[in-house]
């Protein structure tokens, strides 16, 4: 069974270094989680996080494009309008919905691929957060029962402080 | 800007004491602003019900108020996204205290904007038929249509807007969450979908709005040229022109910056933040405007004298009814506030200062209503057919509208500052980068 603990940090130098150690221990990025009230930012190699988002949105973009390309042929087709010669599909005219519906793609599939990424409507509700102070640096180790007493060491000489067990919120 | 020294505390509790309570001037207030609204809607009502004849647009004038509205608004619209896009993809630090007020603009004049289209339908009943769909006779709607142009381009600019305000909204409202009760607990707790404020969630957040600042400003851009291209489409005088779309982009940031510029000077005095919206951004705003000020004459003065030197008889025609026919004093009075007072205001740097650029705003938003009047109706009241000239005067229905459109806008404004801190709270914190 997995257990939590915290520590808490007041600056992100203190908390990349006590991550490098964590890491450097045997820890995975996957067992480790920083809460703060504002985004902290740290150095590359640090805590990296890998993302896919500008790969999925410009996907979701091409996606919605050829959906619209396709859905405008189709609507074109099905019902041919007299033209008087001139093309019944013509790129030029239909040219600006294509690109409307295109960036409605990129806007929806960002959306959507921020909450996946980020996590959020699929957090495991039995693992339990750590509560937030203003201007303070919260960092979530997942361990085992064995690896409990190393884990607090490791923080508590990095600079923890306040470091414990966390437990899920009543 | 805020310096670093001022506490967290004291910034959470300054931009959250808005949000408690309702005073008697803001309840006074924006029971007038909603009735202003409301007289608005009972004039719309009693068009739909007599007819779209009541309203002042006779042939040859088609486009009257509703036209020249639309096109406003939906420019007002340009303050907030493109502005904060801009600012968030070039990191400016400034930004902070502005972009939440800027986008928040977007999203109420795209949502009054995009009425107007709807109030000039004569048969307001069968808007659905915009809808990509099938009628009875199997026919689908004609995207080759800029109706249908206008209907995807303001669909996918709301829909960008509205998530642009919203995602970074996220970790303020979670804050809030914990610490609202009823009503305000459940709606904040919902809109918060669960933020914990944990490093993978941030990463994602600050992603998404790089992101979303390149997507909505690609966006932005094209929703006015539409706009434009409504226009320009047509062969009729002074509107078939090449320029007319980045023409309109560049009055729509000329007018959303202005409309920005009153709307952070009102909320700086009403909710007593005179230490987060400083002399320095209005400063740089005014700087903004006075480069856009520039700008609008430059796209004003290529497009007359291109006229002018073609002169050719039916442009010609509406060249002279706007710079010394009938519509003369309403051309000139637009360069005079679009361009004069301005560059009198904010060019002389002694003069430039919270109120002159709030002054210059004001009028600049009066004189680019004027600019889009100016766009529609001479171009229709003159027409390639001599024969067929006419002349335009709203009725009382249209102006009713026209003015509940402003109350409408206060309202929503005002009633979004009660619910949300209009300047992002997690953004303010003092960074360390700020602080060395």
């Amino acid at each position: 069974m997995s257990l939590y603990l915290t520590g808490s940090f007041s600056d992100k130098e203190t908390a990349a270094q006590a991550i490098k150690q964590l890491k450097a221990s045997g820890y995975g990025p996957d067992e480790l989680a920083v809460f703060s009230d504002e985004p902290v930012e740290f150095k590359r190699g640090v805590l990296d996080r890998r993302s896919h988002m500008s790969f999925v949105v410009v996907s979701g973009a091409v996606a919605f494009f050829l959906m619209v390309v396709g859905f405008v042929y189709y609507t074109q087709h099905d019902y041919p309008l007299v033209t008087g010669g001139m093309p019944i599909f013509s790129f030029w005219p239909t040219g600006v919905v294509f690109y409307e519906i295109t960036m409605l793609g990129a806007v929806l599939t960002t959306t959507g691929w921020f909450i996946w990424e980020s996590g959020l409507l699929r957090r495991d509700k039995s693992v339990p957060v750590p509560s937030i102070k203003p201007e303070v640096i919260c960092l979530r180790v997942r361990c085992t029962a064995e690896q409990f007493g190393a884990a607090t060491d490791l923080l508590e000489k990095a600079g923890a402080q306040n470091v414990a067990k966390l437990e899920k919120a009543a | 800007m805020l310096p670093p020294t001022i506490p967290f505390q004291q910034v959470r509790g300054d931009l959250w004491r808005p949000l408690a309570g309702f005073s008697k001037r803001y309840s006074l207030i924006l029971a007038l602003l909603s009735a202003v609204a409301l007289w608005g809607l009972i004039a719309w009502g009693y068009q739909i019900r007599v007819g779209i004849g009541v309203a002042g647009i006779r042939r040859p004038v088609f486009w009257g108020f509703y036209l020249v509205d639309f096109v406003f608004w939906i420019g007002i619209s340009h303050a907030g996204t493109l502005i904060s896009a801009i600012l968030r993809l070039t990191d400016a630090d400034w930004r902070k205290p502005v972009t939440r007020a800027a986008e928040a603009i977007t999203t109420f004049a795209l949502m009054i904007g995009g009425l107007f289209p709807l109030i000039h339908l004569g048969r307001v009943w069968l808007f659905y038929w915009l809808f990509p769909y099938p009628n009875s006779r199997l026919l689908w709607p004609n995207f080759r249509s800029p109706l249908m142009w206008d209907v995807t381009a303001i669909s996918t600019y709301l829909t960008g807007s509205l998530i642009f305000l919203y995602l970074p909204m996220i970790p303020d409202v979670a804050q809030l969450a914990e610490h609202a009760k009823g009503w305000r607990l459940r709606l904040y707790k919902l809109m918060a979908l669960g933020w914990t404020g944990s490093d993978r969630e941030w990463h994602a957040l600050e992603r998404a709005m790089k992101l979303m600042a390149g997507i909505i400003l690609a966006v932005a851009v094209s929703v006015h040229s539409v706009v434009a291209w409504d226009f320009a489409m047509a062969i009729a005088p002074m509107w078939h022109s090449t320029i007319f779309a980045p023409y309109f982009v560049v009055g729509a940031i000329f007018s959303g910056l202005a409309g920005l510029i009153v709307a952070l000077n009102i909320i700086r005095k009403t909710m007593h933040l005179e230490a987060y919206l400083t002399p320095h951004h209005f400063g740089n705003l005014a700087k903004l405007l006075l480069l856009m000020s520039l700008l609008w004459l430059y796209f004003t003065f290529a497009e007359h004298l291109t006229v002018w030197y073609g002169n050719e008889p039916k442009e010609m025609n509406v060249f002279g009814a706007r710079v010394r026919g009938r519509f003369s004093p309403e051309f000139w009075g637009m360069v005079i506030v679009n361009f004069v007072i301005p560059f009198i205001l904010l060019g002389i740097r002694k003069l430039r200062s919270i109120t002159t650029a709030t002054i210059a705003s004001v009028g600049i938003l009066i004189g680019m209503w004027l600019e889009r009047y100016l766009i529609i109706i001479p171009t229709l009241s003159l027409p390639r057919l001599a024969a067929a000239s006419g002349r335009y005067s709203p009725s009382w229905v249209e102006i009713s509208i026209t003015v509940a459109t402003f109350a409408a806008m206060a309202a929503l404004y005002m009633v979004f500052s009660k619910l949300f801190p209009i300047v992002s709270v997690w953004e303010f914190e003092p960074h360390e980068e700020e602080q060395e």
